[in-house]
């Protein structure tokens, strides 16, 4: 072997050695005689570090009594890879999913249903708000657990109210208001240009969820058969956007709407006082308290078209055992664990978001990071209160119902003839699910 | 014989690096796919043989038919203009001008740029406030286009950002113009051929079967595209549904709505336009593709 080829090789087979002697190796070895379940979570940052601080907890304490180790992976993509994991029939024993995924796992018997061993174990569904263990069900079963759970209220710029002649302490009501409001809070250059947004329901604008508006009139568009957004409710919330945008004008709020920042960051269009008002969740309370603390905002329940009205938008992570997960039992008495109201409510603290508990424990609103926590608490509580369509086909009826939003907010159609051209598709979506889920049970279509 | 089946074990022992990774990695998920375009296959449930249902399914997907068209449009427009301005550039670089080098790594940066970069860079290049494609309008008073709002400037907009990713067309142009022999040149220089004759008739049919290779690559990539429209329109359908592809339909179908077997069908549905349109392309070249020697 000649000096060169020796030098190669030692270059290539050294590094390699060294890196199985002392390179990375499992951090976490497993205690003899416990079961170990694989526990996939999306988290990723102070929220992972929140879930991970509890799997260490259990492991240490309570998965020793009952012979348990939970094996606790961040992933990302995690819909996509777990969809692999079952494909590949190697899935976890427990994911977190967000719950408008529920119908569409469930309806394919892709989740484990949850009643029986609930029961078995002792979980008290009934401490739970209504609404989270609501969303957790799919066609009267249960096949999640809630983890942190949401809901969506009107963020305000205080600051920018003040100036605009509105009462910071008065945020509007009702939806017409706040499109009242949004042409106030709006504002413009000598050329026309906007420079500040009072509101838009753009996804740029952090809208989200554009297909939530007809439920704030009152709508309920998913029937369990059709999804119908050619109704009085959805007509009005076309006519109630398309009427903020007119007034805006169309173009010039898509080319405001372009500039918008990253998210997660400081340019963020509201924490940068582009934005006056928008829709969000808990965690966007963590993003100011992180890129910009001294911003003068307030939360208030998002506003229904009549006063009172109480429509709340609620969504909340869950937490899912995959039909062919090895060890079922095992992993619902981790679940049973961590969604006791001290561990779970720890959790949410964390993650800055309100309890899932009806009665929450006198001690989680003291020190609480989130100051308006008790709104997004109390909105949860309302009768009224909806999550997404319980749809197994809702990922294609949401892509239409983006769709028809971009249509609306560029103000190139009317409201009317947006909604005759997305119903049809919207019924085209649902009546080939329903022949496809037909055949796959052997009915006739 | 003996020695012949020793010869063929040796020789599929040294080439098996390529014919397992062509079986495993290729030749059995095509076949897999081919297989599953005739299921109903959600990746949740075993798949379950439907024969023909999920191509009348497609026969019936008003949104296929609009993907089709769009991915038509994209490439009827974008392949041929990549592939001129590719030669154009080749040419240019082509010259003994100072700095050579410095231009052809100028114009083959964007190609290794990654193409999630590159879309954000383009989202903010194109923005009508403060986007610099626009900074000329502005300056002149006028109202720039809305590039990434309105349907048919959308479409426009991707054509113009494909441009940006020359590079490896343009490189391939180079190779192929330092094949032509000066003599060529020389003789035409000899009869008095302008710069525009030496180009459209030694040039031209000089590089013609590189102009083939870069149009059908150009071609396969264009009824591919997924990346760039899936980043700017933030995993939308695009303004008036004008910027969603059949690739990203395709994704969708496969990962967003759990209809493997649909996308599979959509696959190799794909899979025939492309092979039907690079026979297309080779007909209707025969005449003005010179190879040299035939």
């Amino acid at each position: 072997m000649s000096i060169r080829t020796l030098t190669l090789t030692l270059l290539l087979v050294v590094p390699a050695i060294a890196l199985l002697a002392v390179g990375p190796k499992h951090r976490d070895p497993v205690p003899p005689g416990r079961t170990v379940i694989r526990y996939w979570e999306k988290w990723t940052g102070v929220e992972g570090a929140a879930i991970k601080a509890l799997v260490d907890r259990f492991n240490a304490t309570a998965g020793a009594d009952l012979g348990v180790w939970v094996e606790y992976s961040a992933i990302s993509y995690i819909e996509q890879r777990l969809l692999v994991a079952i494909a590949g029939g190697d899935p976890p024993d427990i994911a977190g999913l967000i719950d408008s995924r529920i119908p569409q796992y469930a309806d394919q018997d892709a989740l484990l249903a949850l009643d029986d061993l609930a029961r078995e174990q002792g979980v008290d569904l009934a401490a739970f708000k209504p609404i989270w263990i609501d969303l957790c069900r799919f066609d009267g079963r249960l096949y999640a657990l809630p983890s942190t759970p949401f809901t969506i209220g009107l963020f305000y710029n205080r600051a920018l109210f003040r100036e605009a002649g509105l009462d910071p302490d008065n945020p509007p009501r009702t939806l017409d208001e706040l499109n009242a409001a949004a042409i106030k809070l709006t504002k413009r250059d000598a050329t026309g240009r906007i420079r500040q947004l009072g509101f838009s329901t753009s996804h740029t604008m952090l809208g989200w969820w554009p297909w939530v508006w007809p439920y704030y009139f009152g709508g309920r568009p998913w029937d369990g058969h059709r999804y119908v957004l050619d109704s009085a409710e959805g007509r009005a919330a076309a006519a109630w956007i398309a009427e903020l945008r007119s007034a805006l004008d169309p173009q010039r709020c898509l080319d405001f709407e372009l500039t918008a920042g990253a998210i997660e960051s400081a340019q963020n269009p509201f924490m940068a006082g582009k934005l006056a008002m928008l829709s969000q969740g808990p965690w966007f309370c963590n993003w100011i308290r992180k890129y910009t603390p001294d911003l003068d905002y307030a939360v208030a329940p998002f506003p229904s078209s009549t006063v009172g009205g109480g429509n709340v938008f609620a969504s909340e992570d869950v937490f899912v055992i995959p039909r062919s997960a090895p060890h079922p039992r095992e992993a619902l008495a981790f679940l049973t664990w961590v969604t006791r109201q001290r561990n779970i409510e720890e959790l949410c603290e964390n993650h800055g978001k309100a309890s899932p508990f009806k009665l929450p424990s006198a001690e989680f609103f003291e020190g609480h990071p989130n100051p308006f926590v008790r709104v997004f608490d109390d909105m949860a509580a309302s009768p009224r209160a909806f999550g997404f369509p319980s749809m197994p086909m809702w990922a294609e009826v949401e892509v239409e119902l983006k769709a028809a939003n971009l249509d609306l907010l560029s103000g190139r159609k009317s409201p009317e003839a947006i909604i005759a051209e997305t119903q049809p598709r919207l019924d085209a979506i649902v009546g080939e699910y329903q022949r496809m889920a037909a055949r796959r049970r052997g009915s006739a279509p | 014989m003996i020695r012949n089946r020793a010869s063929l074990v040796t020789g599929l022992a040294w080439t098996a690096p390529w014919w397992l990774g062509f079986v495993v990695f290729l030749a059995i998920p095509m076949g897999a796919s081919l297989y599953l375009s005739f299921c109903d296959y959600s990746l949740l449930q075993p798949p379950v043989f439907t024969g023909l249902l999920n191509y009348e399914a497609l026969a019936r997907d008003a949104v296929f038919y609009r993907v089709v068209w769009n991915t038509f449009l994209y490439s009827a427009f974008s392949v041929p203009l990549s592939t001129a301005v590719a030669l154009l550039l080749a040419v240019l670089l082509n010259k003994s001008v100072r700095g050579k080098a410095f231009f052809r790594a100028c114009i083959f940066l964007p190609t290794i740029l990654p193409l999630v970069a590159a879309a954000m860079i383009w989202m903010w290049m194109m923005n009508p406030e403060v986007g610099l494609v626009n900074a000329p309008f502005r300056g002149l008073g006028i109202e720039a286009p809305p590039w990434l709002t309105e349907p048919g400037w959308a479409m426009a907009a991707l054509v113009l950002i494909s441009l940006w990713f020359v590079g490896s067309p343009t490189v391939i142009f180079l190779a192929g113009l330092q094949e032509i022999p000066e003599e060529l040149y020389e003789a035409a220089r000899l009869d008095g051929a302008s710069g525009a004759q030496r180009f459209r008739h030694v040039t031209l049919p000089g590089v013609s079967p590189v102009v083939l290779f870069n149009f059908i690559v150009g071609v396969l990539t264009a009824w591919q595209i997924f990346a760039l429209p899936y980043v700017i329109w933030r995993r939308e359908k695009g303004p008036g549904d004008s910027t969603y592809f059949y690739t990203s339909y395709l994704f969708d179908n496969a990962f967003r709505f759990l209809k493997m077997g649909y996308a599979s069908a959509m696959a190799w549905i794909q899979l025939l336009i492309i092979l039907l349109v690079t026979a297309l392309i080779f007909h209707l070249s025969r005449r003005m593709v010179h190879y040299r020697g035939s």
